[in-house]
């Protein structure tokens, strides 16, 4: 196991993605937010909700900011993740996933209707 | 609470000193009050008593009502760690007075007093608002900044509702993140039981004040309105079944002194203080009423040095 720390060696030429590194066991996904070639852990990230219906996201700003100066690219799912926090603008991802999510709520709020409607002309 | 009425209701005509063989005739205006017993409404919530208690002079008179006995700090307590074996040493009278001395001021060290402040107020400002978020998720998200080196006041806790409102967390949310990122020890997740209402009269009436107040101290912020609560109720408690031994010597017996001065409650005390030939520390604490309600009728007199004269007075 990597300690949260990182491991690998700092290399000045090789390009430095903030990316999500999966751990966690088998069916309970738990992913640190990782400078990678995993020199460093800038943050954690749940997917899992907790009892208050939350889903926790840490992020160490100073490092995230010193990264990003140094030409880090943060992959897609953590640009949303900064997105969301208010350290990024919304990724157009974002309202991608937001809409569809509302267009597949919305037929079968039209399908549940028909039915009754049919039930209740017939009465 | 009939025995202690009645005790007191001797000391409504006179009271004697028998250090000074005098008697003293009470004229205690809030003696009515004493009846009416609820930890409810207190009027002046708006004054903010942290400039008062850390006064020099009110942290002086508070030292001296909490009257420091060695004896009580170091007493042997149930601390669920292993011993040492003791160690002993001969030592010249000098050596012995130096190890005194340290010992005093660790000591006063162990008996800094949790500080008074005013209750916090709980402003979730709105960060951003987004309406087009709706629907990306049923969940909110909690964003916690884990910056090395900020303190739990500086720490920037902030949620996005699924309805897209980007809000700063409440004080509870960020109690419980904090203490889930940057633990302390002692400390739990949610508030433990202990602090509800029916648990805590169990606690007090079995007289375990000094473990609900260390408790609450670990538990939460002096700012905090649950630790006010939980201190204010422990503190009428006491006051009523006057049973300020239990406090004499701890961290605890300073707030409770304030709280008492602050919410004109120093009748029972004073009482007390005078019943067990202790003049000086009912000075002190009339003293310390006077500092922090300037407005008082009796604010006027000024000690002198003749402590039988101005506790008559007062």
């Amino acid at each position: 196991m990597i300690p949260a720390s990182g491991g690998a060696a700092f290399k000045r030429l090789s390009p430095k993605v903030i990316r999500f590194a999966r751990y966690g066991c088998a069916n309970r996904p738990f992913f640190h937010i990782v400078v990678m070639e995993c020199i460093e852990q800038i943050g954690s990230f749940d997917p899992l909700t907790n009892k208050y219906n939350e889903k926790l996201v840490s992020l160490n700003f100073e490092r995230i900011k010193y990264w990003i100066g140094h030409g880090a690219i943060p992959s897609t799912p953590v640009a949303e993740l900064l997105g969301l926090a208010g350290f990024f603008p919304i990724h157009p991802r974002t309202y991608m996933t937001a809409w569809r999510n509302r267009r597949a709520n919305e037929p079968r709020e039209t399908v549940e209707q028909s039915p009754e409607n049919i039930a209740v002309s017939n009465q | 609470m009939a025995s202690v009425r009645s005790k007191l209701c001797k000391y409504l005509t006179s009271i004697s000193c028998r250090n000074c063989n005098i008697l003293f005739s009470t004229n205690l205006k809030s003696f009515k009050n004493l009846r009416y017993v609820s930890s409810s409404t207190k009027p002046d919530d708006d004054r903010d008593p942290a400039p008062s208690f850390f006064n020099q002079d009110v942290q002086q008179l508070l030292k001296k009502l909490t009257r420091i006995d060695l004896k009580k700090v170091y007493r042997k307590k149930k601390e669920e760690q292993s011993l040492e074996s003791p160690e002993y040493k001969f030592l010249t009278d000098e050596q012995l007075n130096k190890l005194l001395k340290e010992f005093e001021d660790k000591a006063n060290e162990k008996l800094q007093m949790p500080p008074v402040v005013k209750i916090r107020k709980d402003e979730q400002k709105v960060l951003d608002i987004e309406p087009a978020l709706q629907g990306y998720s049923d969940a909110k998200f909690v964003f916690t900044d884990i910056t090395y080196g900020l303190s739990n006041k500086e720490r920037l806790v902030v949620v996005r509702d699924p309805d897209g409102t980007l809000r700063e967390a409440s004080m509870q949310e960020h109690c419980r993140i904090s203490q889930l990122y940057v633990p302390m020890l002692g400390r739990q997740l949610t508030p433990p039981p202990m602090f509800q209402e029916e648990y805590l009269k169990l606690l007090m009436e079995q007289g375990e004040y000094e473990f609900i107040l260390d408790r609450a101290c670990v538990q939460f912020e002096p700012d905090d309105p649950e630790y006010h609560r939980v201190t204010q109720a422990t503190y009428d408690h006491i006051d009523n079944c006057c049973k300020y031994e239990t406090l004499r010597s701890t961290r605890h017996f300073g707030p409770f002194a304030f709280y008492l001065a602050w919410h004109k409650q120093i009748d029972n005390l004073v009482l007390e203080s005078i019943h067990t030939d202790r003049l000086d520390e009912a000075v002190a604490l009339i003293q310390l009423y006077h500092i922090l309600n300037p407005e008082s009728k009796s604010a006027s007199v000024a000690y002198s040095g003749q402590q039988v004269q101005f506790v008559q007075v007062c």
